[in-house]
């Protein structure tokens, strides 16, 4: 395998080579988006020509952000937000309804930055994608939003949400049984679905032989969902009274019931297509009553519009989330043929019906159960409450697919193990290397009552798969996406997996994998739901959009402010030093090229010095320390000086290992340790109370994420007062001033304040500086000829491991998105319709091969 | 307030007492002065002269520095002092006090009432609306906002006063702008900024040949006016007539015509003297938000203060109630260009901040703001002498080579032939040049 290739793209740095363009083309291709993921509600220059403009003395000065035409309700200050003509939002954290605004922002919108008084989110189409595939519904969704608003809500935004949400989410995707069902509550939708032919081709029709196994599941469903709709509207009848409500839940079961026997019909009925969706069209006559029945339902939201109290958690406790989802209780759906599935998803993106796939596990029958528990001492925390009501809020045992997004240390794997503990079907994680692989499995033992023979380790050391019908398994992206040649029990495990179906698949730190990776997953993994992790989801080249379509929207994502302040995160205290160059190295700066220019704004004596300082007081006040250098030689160089143990690339496991090990114990000789780019996302190191950054890779907000997470674990210094430290040193005058100001971009957005030491003497008291390395004249001209003479080989900067063992880009480039729907794979030949040989996929052609 | 009371301080006594001869005058600066010194005012006013030791007993000896104090300020202002023993009065000031507490003397000092009624009927809201309109589009100007009234004589009193400058190559009244003068000014309260403004007329009224006495008689007969009165035009003076003129421009006076025989006072000018606030709002609660994410959040719907904020801000978006803007290194930048300075910004911003900020600022917003005033004196200039042009290479080795041997060289270019020297090398420098350039011709007349 070539190293070196492809880490760039994998940091989603800068574009700096052709095949990295490549990639992206490829993508296009492949990654079905629909046509109104481009929506976008940006100003152009001269703002929104439909608005009016009031004019006075300052309006020359806001050109295009002018919405002083937005009038302002009488009584404003009792709503915390603004909304603007340009889809952005501004909440007021310090307003009494914050909390409850946040909650639901943090559904409809992106959060931009969550400083300490004034928040602001963005509407995308994506967030709105998001936020209806949680079930939030379009009225809703208007109604709260601008009862939460100061200004009269833009047309423009209510358009906006409108235009994308009317088809958005509308259409889930459910496996059931071992059938596929588009199901929706919009009768509408279906009929104009059906009038598609591709999917109209793609439908399936039962023989009575099927149906009585069909109707016998659908009974037990519909029982369900029959109760629940009389429950719901009960509830709304509190808000409208009367009878009318009993009425129409008495009117409902029948409706369903009609439908899902008419969803039955046999081929031979079914010869047009009035008669084949004979069950919509009747719906239609019933319409009026359904506005009706919306009606009261949105009584509800009335309702609570009234009063404070209840208006916030009616979007977002998982309670009551299921009052807000009533949608569900008359569902209609129709069968399709399993073969078809990936062409009607792929139909349903074009035709902007994106389809929401949710798993209805306590159905399925056809995967076996997994005795898994959440361990008694394990204590959910509110906020990964809510992350986990987001996956499983759709109802009575279904789990949507989709990323959550937790900044490290706040307890990210134990969402993961708590979603598997839901499922209670075989589970699939999927880390970054081999050291996570040990702590997801150590992980699952500790916080579940997994049986130890049910969860099995597949790394290059440890290929035995877990014993029984149904486990966990635990391992990296390298090793399941790997396309060389292969051990034969790798081979064999490879097997194991693709060969079973998941029930959940669980994507550890998604954001550093590219999305070419994902493809070659989701082609090799069959799952019914897919759970995205991580804590950051910055990515330099905004790739991060396509995960919404090839994992699920983004389901959560917390304030790291709000958690730190409440004590699940480490405070932190960021520090930015600014270090001049000496002169000899400047003079040398200047004339060098770019690559030499980077390593001697590393090694600068003077940022070395400043290291050391910082290194000896820190740990002279009890901190244990990791200092970043991405640059591999300025690591070597620096920890060998000063007698630091240090991991980097090509570091052994063993050896890390066992540093860590002797971090982790406290042993007096290894309070600070060195690492490369490797510690990013690799290792977890719980004790580290303090951070020094040398080199870090140009202006990525996502390392400084990253990096940051290293040190937010607040378990054991929890003491009053205790802050944890990171320092980022900078060379003055290079390049690493304004990269370091985009570093600092993103975490500054969640509220952040780095303190700058412009100063260094400030710092370091003389007495101090005369006795650090490089001090003298003498040992600064040595390192600058030891810098010099340094012939910079290709990589000065170290890979992460993961990414130097990633596929070739053209390796997996014809595989198509997949979702969960794997089961089709196995028995395709059960399947009616069949399909013609050249559209079979790639990997389903050996199926037909035999 | 005390700026126009160092202002009096300088003059010589004989305007002193000239300027007392205004029974006004004299009520407003008693009103000025501190309590000390207006008590012994009142006390010596009806006696003329009290012996010193009396006077020194009604103070208690633990407070006879304060009273030395009021004692200097009352000779300072030649209104009263020590002579012979006893502490006097002016016999002008005296007098015209009397007059101006119990009445009679001069009966214009006070201005004159008309006796006749105005056809039109100008309330007293009218009059405030009038003058915070005038007030702030004196303001507006200062801080920039394009406008086509421009008096000249808020213009010339802009740019007399330094509170806005044009650049160093232009002339044109456009490219006013605002100084760090100018934003100092910003920060004070309306009452100081109008005594700012007539003191800087007071400065330029004596270059014009205008009698400063009359000048200032007129500012305390303001003061001492009734708002919501009309007066008489026709019994000032030509001078007064003129400031008349002026004044309307700051909104000070409203007159209907120019040819108007009476005037009304506004707010700003009544409450000169007395020490109420001049505008109608009430000092305003703090409004502006300052985020860790450099970040400004202010709730206000004034053209002017937002007109303010886009002196040091990049404004991005505005509501009804709300504007946002951005702290940024360019926009702080252009601020520190016109002269602004770090602690103007930070002191603005603390000033009018939001309750919730409870008077603080972010700490790393503060730093910023000061390592980007910082940053731009990094460079120091200090004087140099270059040295180039050398003929040949020789030349220019000799010549370095000296210059390096003493220590003067701060820098040099052998390829350009080219070093240059410190002030004190440049004088060892010239006699060298000399001893060469001899050389040189003794070397050629002895080919």
């Amino acid at each position: 395998m070539k190293r070196g290739r492809n880490d760039d793209d994998a940091f989603g740095m800068f574009p700096s080579s052709k095949k990295d363009r490549d990639d992206e083309e490829d993508e296009k291709i492949h990654v079905y988006i629909p046509q109104k993921a481009s929506l976008s509600l940006a100003l152009t220059a001269g703002g929104d020509p439909s608005a009016p403009q009031p004019q006075d003395a300052v309006s020359h000065l806001f050109p295009n952000a002018n919405f002083g035409f937005l009038a302002l309700k009488p009584d404003a200050t009792k709503r915390p937000l603004w909304v603007s003509d340009d889809g952005r939002i501004f909440l007021e954290a310090f307003h009494s309804l914050a909390e409850k605004a946040s909650d639901f922002l943090v559904t409809i919108a992106e959060p931009v930055s969550r400083p300490a008084r004034i928040h602001e989110y963005k509407l995308t189409t994506y967030t709105l994608y998001a936020a209806v595939s949680v079930g939030m519904e379009t009225g809703v969704l208007i109604d709260v939003l601008e009862r939460y608003s100061k200004v009269k809500l833009p047309q423009r935004v209510v358009d906006f949400i409108r235009d994308c949400t009317n088809t958005y989410g509308k259409v889930k995707l459910v496996l059931n049984d071992n059938r596929y069902y588009l199901e929706s509550t919009f009768p509408k939708v279906l009929r104009h679905l059906l009038k598609d032919p591709v999917i109209n081709e793609a439908r399936a029709f039962r023989t009575d032989a099927d149906n009585a196994k069909v109707e016998g599941a659908l009974a037990k469903r519909l029982g369900n969902g029959g109760n629940a709709a009389k429950v719901s509207n009960q509830k709304g009848s509190t808000s409208t009274g009367g009878n009318a409500a009993k009425k129409t839940s008495g009117k409902q079961d029948s409706k369903n019931s009609d439908l899902y026997n008419r969803a039955a019909i046999t081929p031979a009925n079914a010869a047009t297509d009035d008669s084949a969706f004979g069950a919509v069209i009747s719906l239609d006559e019933e319409d009026e009553e359904e506005e009706e029945d919306t009606a009261a339902r949105l009584g509800i939201v009335d309702g609570l519009s009234g009063g404070t109290e209840n208006d916030g958690g009616l979007v977002m406790g998982p309670s009551k989330a299921s009052a807000a989802l009533v949608e569900l209780d008359y569902a209609q759906s129709f069968e399709i043929q399993k073969l078809h599935v990936e062409e009607v998803k792929k139909r349903c993106n074009e035709i902007d019906y994106p389809l929401m796939e949710e798993y209805d596990f306590r159905h399925d029958k056809d995967n076996p159960d997994l005795d898994i528990n959440l361990s008694p001492k394990c204590q959910i925390r509110d906020y990964q409450e809510k992350c986990l009501s987001k996956m499983f809020g759709g109802g009575d045992g279904r789990a949507r697919s989709g990323v959550i997004v937790l900044p490290t240390g706040a307890g990210k794997t134990l969402v993961g193990i708590t979603a598997a503990c839901t499922i209670k079907k075989s589970a699939l994680v999927l880390c970054t290397n081999a050291i996570s692989v040990e702590q997801w499995t150590k992980e699952f033992l500790k916080w579940s009552t997994i049986d130890e023979k049910r969860i099995c380790k597949f790394t290059s050391d440890s290929r035995i798969p877990f014993e029984g019908d149904s486990g966990i398994l635990v391992t990296t992206y390298t090793m399941i996406t790997h396309s060389g040649k292969r051990a034969w029990d790798t081979g064999r495990m490879i097997d194991f997996i693709s060969s079973r179906e998941w029930g959940l698949l669980i994507l550890d730190e998604v954001h550093v994998v590219p999305a070419n990776v994902f493809r070659r997953v989701l082609t090799t993994v069959a799952t019914h739901s897919k759970l995205g992790l991580t804590a950051t989801l910055v990515r330099e080249d905004d790739k991060i959009a396509d995960l919404n379509f090839l994992i699920g929207p983004k389901l959560y994502e917390a304030d790291w402010q709000n958690l730190s302040n409440r004590g699940h995160i480490a405070k932190v205290e960021a520090t930015e030093v600014w270090c001049p160059m000496t002169g000899d190295f400047y003079k040398e700066y200047l004339k060098s090229p770019l690559r030499k220019r980077r390593l001697l704004c590393v090694m600068n004596p003077n940022k070395l010095m400043a290291a050391e300082y910082l290194i000896r007081s820190r740990e002279a006040a009890g901190d244990k320390i990791i200092v970043f250098s991405d640059n591999v030689f300025a690591l070597q160089h620096f920890a060998k000086r000063l007698n630091k143990p240090f991991i980097y690339g090509h570091t052994g496991n063993k050896e890390r290992f066992a540093l860590l090990q002797h971090f982790r114990d406290n042993h007096p000789a290894f309070k600070t340790i060195c690492l490369s780019k490797v510690g990013d996302t690799s290792l977890d190191l719980p004790e580290a109370t303090c951070l020094i950054q040398i080199s870090s890779q140009f202006g990525s907000r996502r390392q400084e994420a990253q990096r940051m997470g290293r040190i937010l674990r607040a378990k054991r210094r929890s003491e009053e007062g205790f802050r944890s430290r990171f320092y980022t040193l900078v060379s003055q005058d290079t390049d690493e001033v304004a990269f370091s100001d985009k570093r600092k971009r993103f975490l500054i957005d969640q509220g952040y304040m780095y303190k700058v030491v412009s100063d260094l003497n400030q710092l370091i008291p003389p007495e101090e500086a005369a006795t650090l390395a490089y001090h003298t004249r003498k040992e600064q001209v040595d390192l600058l000829n030891t810098v010099l003479a340094h012939q910079d080989e290709e990589r000065g900067f170290d890979d992460d491991d993961l990414m130097s063992v990633m596929p070739t880009a053209g390796a997996g480039s014809d595989g198509i998105l997949r979702g969960p729907g794997g089961k089709f794979k196995a028995k395709a030949e059960s399947g009616r319709g069949a399909v013609p040989e050249k559209k079979r996929h790639a990997l389903f052609a050996k199926y037909y091969a035999k | 307030m005390s700026t126009i009371l160092e202002h009096i301080k300088t003059l010589d006594n004989n305007t002193l007492t000239r300027l007392y001869h205004q029974p006004a005058t004299c009520l407003a600066i008693l009103r000025l002065l501190q309590p000390l010194a207006k008590h012994i005012i009142m006390r010596l006013l009806f006696v003329g002269a009290v012996e010193m030791p009396v006077v020194l007993n009604w103070i208690f000896d633990t407070k006879q520095a304060s009273l030395a104090e009021a004692l200097l300020s009352l000779r300072n202002f030649n209104i009263a002092w020590d002579e012979n023993g006893s502490l006097i009065i002016n016999q002008v000031f005296q007098t015209n006090l009397k007059n101006a507490l119990v009445g009679g003397g001069n009966t214009s000092s006070f201005g004159l009432p008309t006796d006749s009624k105005d056809k039109k009927d100008i309330t007293l809201e009218y009059l405030d609306t009038y003058a915070k309109e005038s007030w702030e589009t004196v303001l507006h100007f200062l801080v920039g906002t394009p406008s086509e009234k421009r008096p000249t004589a808020v213009v010339t009193l802009m740019e007399g006063s330094g509170l806005m400058a044009k650049p160093a190559h232009s002339h044109r009244p456009e490219d006013l702008r605002i100084t760090n003068k100018g934003f100092q000014f910003l920060l004070q309260d309306v009452n100081e900024q109008v005594w700012g403004f007539l003191l800087q007329y007071l400065e330029m009224s004596e270059q014009l040949g205008m009698d400063p006495v009359d000048v200032l008689n007129f500012f305390f007969q303001l003061g001492s006016l009734e708002f919501g009165q009309d007066y008489s035009v026709d019994v000032l003076t030509d001078t007064q007539k003129q400031m008349l003129e002026d004044l309307k421009h700051f909104g000070l006076v409203y007159q209907r015509r120019k040819k108007s025989s009476r005037f009304y006072p506004t707010r700003l000018a009544t409450s000169l003297t007395s020490g109420v606030a001049a505008s109608g709002d009430t000092g305003d609660a703090g409004y502006i938000i300052v985020e860790t994410n450099f970040k400004v959040y202010a709730y206000t719907t004034s053209p002017l203060q937002i007109a303010v904020l886009s002196l040091f801000l990049t404004l991005k978006a505005r509501f009804a109630n709300m504007v946002i803007g951005i702290l940024t290194r360019d926009s702080v930048r252009e601020a520190y260009n016109n002269g602004i300075s770090s602690d103007q910004i930070k002191q603005f911003l603390t000033n009018h901040a939001h309750p919730e900020m409870k008077k603080e600022l972010p700490p790393t917003v503060v730093d910023q703001i000061k390592l980007w005033e910082s940053e731009r004196k990094r460079a120091v200039a200090a004087p140099a002498v270059l040295y180039q042009d050398f003929p040949r290479s020789l030349e220019y080795l000799e010549a370095v080579g000296f210059a390096r041997e003493l220590g003067y060289v701060l820098w040099s270019s052998d390829q350009k032939r080219m070093f240059a020297v410190t002030p004190e090398g440049h004088v060892r420098m010239k006699e060298y040049m000399i001893r060469k350039k001899q050389q040189q011709q003794q070397q050629q007349q002895a080919v």
